[in-house]
């Protein structure tokens, strides 16, 4: 069974791991929920049910890093398509569909959003220009009916729902579906050695526009700090009298 | 000269970096309050290459240039805040596998150097005694050739890593008269007949990383477990020792760079009087000061591993850098706590086990007056 | 025709309140606009969602719809906004509309944008503010063409006025021969509980890693919400420690409210929690630790013994 991990290379949401006095530079990492998907993609053929592991980003050169960092992780082939431009979920899912019809993957395990974009679209996206089955944010995947279906457990604003799906399907990961191991350095030396598969979007004759514009980025207004007080009384107080949400 | 990193040193001390902060940062003040070792951290830095940095990759290591490696011991530092872990994996790296690469014969090497590498094993040294500390060639445990086997007989203490090493390499001497061509380096497996680690030693800091003292009664040693010759145990050491003071505080200037991060994000935030502390002249003098000792202590962390990366020994330097590093650690610890004032003192905010665990570093691989001593005889 | 179709969620044989507030942004939007619901035996929600000035409440019933599986219902989603000729297809953010939606307008061929905050019309072009790296950033987007899918956050949008002359209700027909059968649904693990939903409850407590255990959080952020008639929220951490079921996660990748009261018991207020919690009305943090970040945001603080002030504060509410 070939599972195909797509990736996403974003800046590092948790930057305290490298020396940084004011002004230095943003560390990037593969996205946390696409690193998820990795791990479980590993795991399911560490436990004999996957053949082969291949992972795709697109992106400029730059992201040859995160790839490597998923070579190391123990993908066993990764492709990078060439396209430096801002895209959006709508352009992304197009040219992911046309790497996946090249590829042919019996599975595809995806992070459920971004943690830079937030949008929470791509998998479904994909999985509709697919005409797969979808399950999203994930919390667990078991094999059914020799591989022919999967059993997912969901996490749900109501709850875990349990739904099973045929394959060929995607599959978003939640947090809590596993916790994706470190590449040792041995491994990152080796994965330096590795090649990484260059496509053009003109390779995959598809030829795709963002329809999204960003505008502005801006930081929300700083919500001024409040009183400190000094009792549950007068907490009580002023939640009554003050603020009268009590 | 370049002062720049590669891309791919830069890629490999970032992962060091996401590694030590995410899986070994753990119970630290009640780890250190009980002194509990973290064997499974241990574990995990072997699995990720740590301890095999400098090891051929043959052997199971990563053949690493010093340079890089000294930088990824600093971004452990940074990144990781168990001193007391680094310290024993320091510990394993100079005194037991450096020796071993070194002075190891190509079946000791192939026998050990892999399990020392992966972190399936822990090494240590047994020089000091309660008798011979600065002092070191005057140790007074002998090991006797009686057939195929070396017996030891003397006592130990402040093995560090003692209470839990697999192997130890212990340093003995077969001929008191010949003085330090007397000494002599044995690999010495745990649980060996005759060897008994005794009482498990309390610190001050480093607290996480276990010590013990050592009884050696007629301690049963193969001949096999030789290492070099005879009397080769004098030049072993020292050579070991080069590599252990220039390397062994690459993880405090990572230290020092967080207390500084910490330091000024704190006077930044935190007012007193109307204003951030940071714009009182004394507190940012203080910052000042931290700033200037790591940037010298990096450089000369930098500039030994270079010279050892060209093949020098770098004696003299070995000594400045250990010396130096050491100073402004502590000092750097004490201003941490000054600065955060009341809060530096409470054990919940972690400035004061820096300084407990910083101050072993002016006494352990050569008091800081044994340093100086070097220096002076190499300049005189 | 209908220019906006928006997607009720219905729960348990009730509406889901915070869907409604998509109403606000239809209206906003400008035009008519119809309410759509997907299900099975839906006649009363029907009935209750008569007057919210609709065009219509288009009803999508049968049984193969009885489970909320998104290849089927993107499908009739598709063909229902299809049909209408709708240029907008909206839900308020939920994991049911992000599950949905995004295949839906994949099948439309049109762009989306996720959890709407605001929009702004400006010389005929729509743009639309949403909050992105986990809300410490807002971006202002715009999209090309006129057709477009949006989930719009809840806790940005007033709940709407009922008080409209009833609208008709219009039963959707589909051809549920045609609809994709790959999926099956198994299960559910509900969880019953006599308190609000924690995304429609006017308070909110939330409790942290500091609770210890599932008994410590049970009866002292548990006691504080019954004793304010409120909703129980956790961190991630004291949902990862197993303190707090995954559905009480509030953050960036969790819930995100915006009640009118939110108590933060033993939280430092990390950015992936402020996240959800941000536009709170009313903040009140209690920590042992008078630098957590989460006195920032907080309109009021309280530092001090969680241990302590929370028994104190539960009993004087309930004093009176």
């Amino acid at each position: 069974m070939k599972i195909l991990v797509p990736f996403k290379s974003v800046p590092d949401p948790n930057d305290a791991t490298v020396p940084g006095e004011a002004g230095s530079a943003t560390k990037s990492v593969i996205n946390p929920f696409d690193e998820i998907a990795i791990e479980e993609a590993l795991r399911i053929r560490e436990r004999g049910d996957a053949g082969e592991i291949v992972g795709v980003t697109i992106g400029a050169p730059a992201v040859d890093e995160q790839i490597r960092a998923a070579l190391a992780m123990g993908i066993d082939r990764a492709i990078r398509i060439d396209d430096s431009r801002a895209l959006d979920p709508y352009a992304v899912a197009r040219i992911l569909h046309a790497l996946i019809e090249k590829e042919v993957p019996h599975i595809v395990i995806m992070g459920k959003q971004a943690v830079d974009d937030d949008s929470n679209q791509v998998g479904q996206t994909l999985a509709a220009l697919l005409r797969w089955p979808q399950a999203t944010f994930v919390s667990k995947i078991e094999f059914l009916d020799n591989k022919t279906r999967a059993r997912c457990t969901r996490e749900t604003d109501g709850g875990l729902e349990v739904i099973a799906i045929e394959l060929p399907a995607l599959i978003t990961t939640d947090l809590r579906l596993n916790e994706p191991r470190y590449a040792s350095l041995p491994a990152l030396m080796r994965a330096r050695r590795k090649s990484i598969e260059v496509l053009t979007c003109d390779d995959l004759r598809v030829a795709v526009r963002p329809l999204t514009t960003v505008l502005s980025i801006v930081r929300p207004p700083k919500r001024p700090a409040g009183a400190r007080v000094d009792s549950v009384e007068e907490l009580i107080a002023k939640l009554r009298r003050e603020a009268k949400v009590l | 000269m370049d002062f720049a990193w590669s891309d791919q040193q830069r890629e490999l001390l970032d992962a060091v970096g996401r590694f030590a902060s995410q899986q070994l940062n753990y119970n630290m003040i009640e780890n250190d309050r009980n002194g509990v070792f973290n064997h499974d951290a241990w574990k995990k830095c072997g699995g990720f290459g740590i301890q095999g940095l400098l090891v051929p990759a043959e052997y199971g290591g990563l053949g690493m240039h010093p340079l890089t490696a000294v930088a990824a011991l600093e971004r452990l530092g940074y990144a990781c805040r168990d001193n007391g872990l680094l310290f024993s994996i320091n510990a394993h790296m100079w005194t037991a596998i450096t020796p071993l690469v070194y002075s190891g014969s190509e079946t000791q090497k192939k026998k050990y150097l892999p399990g020392l590498c992966d972190g399936t094993l822990i090494g240590g040294n047994a020089m000091s005694e309660p008798n011979s500390g600065s002092d070191a060639f005057s140790l007074a445990t002998t090991a006797v050739k009686k057939g195929p086997k070396y017996i030891l007989n003397g006592s130990k203490i402040f093995v560090t890593n003692g209470p839990v090493a697999d192997l130890l390499v212990v340093f003995a001497t077969v001929d008191k008269a010949r003085g330090a061509n007397g000494v002599s380096a044995f690999l010495v497996e745990k649980d060996s007949p005759g060897m008994t680690v005794a009482r498990k030693l309390e610190k001050m800091g480093l607290r996480t990383s276990p010590m013990a003292e050592i009884f050696f009664e007629n301690c049963e040693v193969p001949e096999e477990n030789l290492l070099g010759k005879e009397g080769a145990g004098g030049s072993q050491f020292t050579g070991a020792m080069t590599w252990e003071r220039g390397c062994i505080l690459a993880s405090a200037v990572g230290s020092m760079q967080r207390s500084l991060e910490t330091c000024v994000r704190y006077a930044k935030e935190r007012r007193q009087f109307g204003q951030p502390i940071g714009k009182f002249q004394l507190v940012a003098t203080k910052l000042v000061d931290m700033k200037l000792r790591v940037e010298s202590a990096r450089h000369m962390l930098y500039h030994y591993a270079w010279l050892r990366g060209q093949g020098k020994s770098a004696y003299l330097e070995a000594a400045m850098t250990k010396l130096h590093i050491s100073d402004c650690w502590v000092k750097c610890c004490e201003d941490a706590i000054q600065i955060h004032g009341g809060y530096g003192y409470m054990t919940e905010y972690e400035f004061e086990r820096e300084l407990r665990d910083a101050i072993g570093s002016k006494l352990y691989s050569g008091t800081s007056e044994m340093q100086r001593n070097i220096i002076a005889s190499l300049l005189l | 025709m209908v220019e906006t179709l928006v997607l009720i969620e219905h729960v348990r044989r009730c509406v889901k309140c915070s869907s409604l507030h998509g109403i606000t942004l239809a209206r906003q939007l400008g035009g008519d606009y119809a309410l759509l619901i997907l299900g099975q035996g839906l006649d009363e929600i029907a009935a209750s969602l008569v007057s919210y000035g609709a065009s219509a409440v288009i009803v999508a019933d049968d049984p193969a719809l009885t489970e909320p599986l998104a290849d089927r219902y993107a499908t009739v989603i598709a063909e229902a906004a299809r049909k209408h000729d709708s240029r907008t297809v909206l839900g308020t953010s939920s994991t049911f509309s992000k599950d949905v939606l995004p295949r839906a307008a994949a099948l439309l061929d049109v762009p989306m944008v996720s959890d709407v905050l605001a929009i702004e019309e400006k010389n005929g072009s729509t743009s639309y503010r949403r909050p992105v790296n986990a809300g410490s950033m807002l971006a202002t987007v715009k999209l090309e063409g006129d057709r477009r899918v949006l989930t719009a956050r809840a806790t940005a949008f007033e709940a709407p006025a009922a008080d409209a002359a009833a609208c008709p209700i219009e039963r959707f027909e589909f051809d549920v021969a045609s609809l994709p059968k790959g999926m099956e649904f198994i299960s559910r693990e509900q969880r019953i509980s006599g308190r609000p939903d924690l995304t429609e409850a006017a308070v909110v407590v939330c409790g942290g890693r500091p609770l210890k255990d599932r008994e410590t959080f049970e009866r002292l952020v548990g006691g504080l919400a019954d004793a304010l008639g409120g909703a129980v929220g956790a961190t991630r951490a004291a949902v990862d420690a197993g303190m707090a079921p995954n559905d009480y996660q509030v953050g960036q990748t969790g819930k995100v409210i915006a009640p009118q009261l939110y108590i933060g018991i033993g939280i430092s207020g990390a950015i992936q929690h402020l996240a959800g919690i941000k536009d709170s009305r009313v903040i009140v943090a209690i920590n042992k630790d008078p630098d957590a970040p989460i006195f920032q945001v907080a309109t009021y603080g309280l530092v001090g013994d969680l241990h302590q002030i929370v028994p104190q504060f539960i009993d004087a509410l309930r004093r009176g």
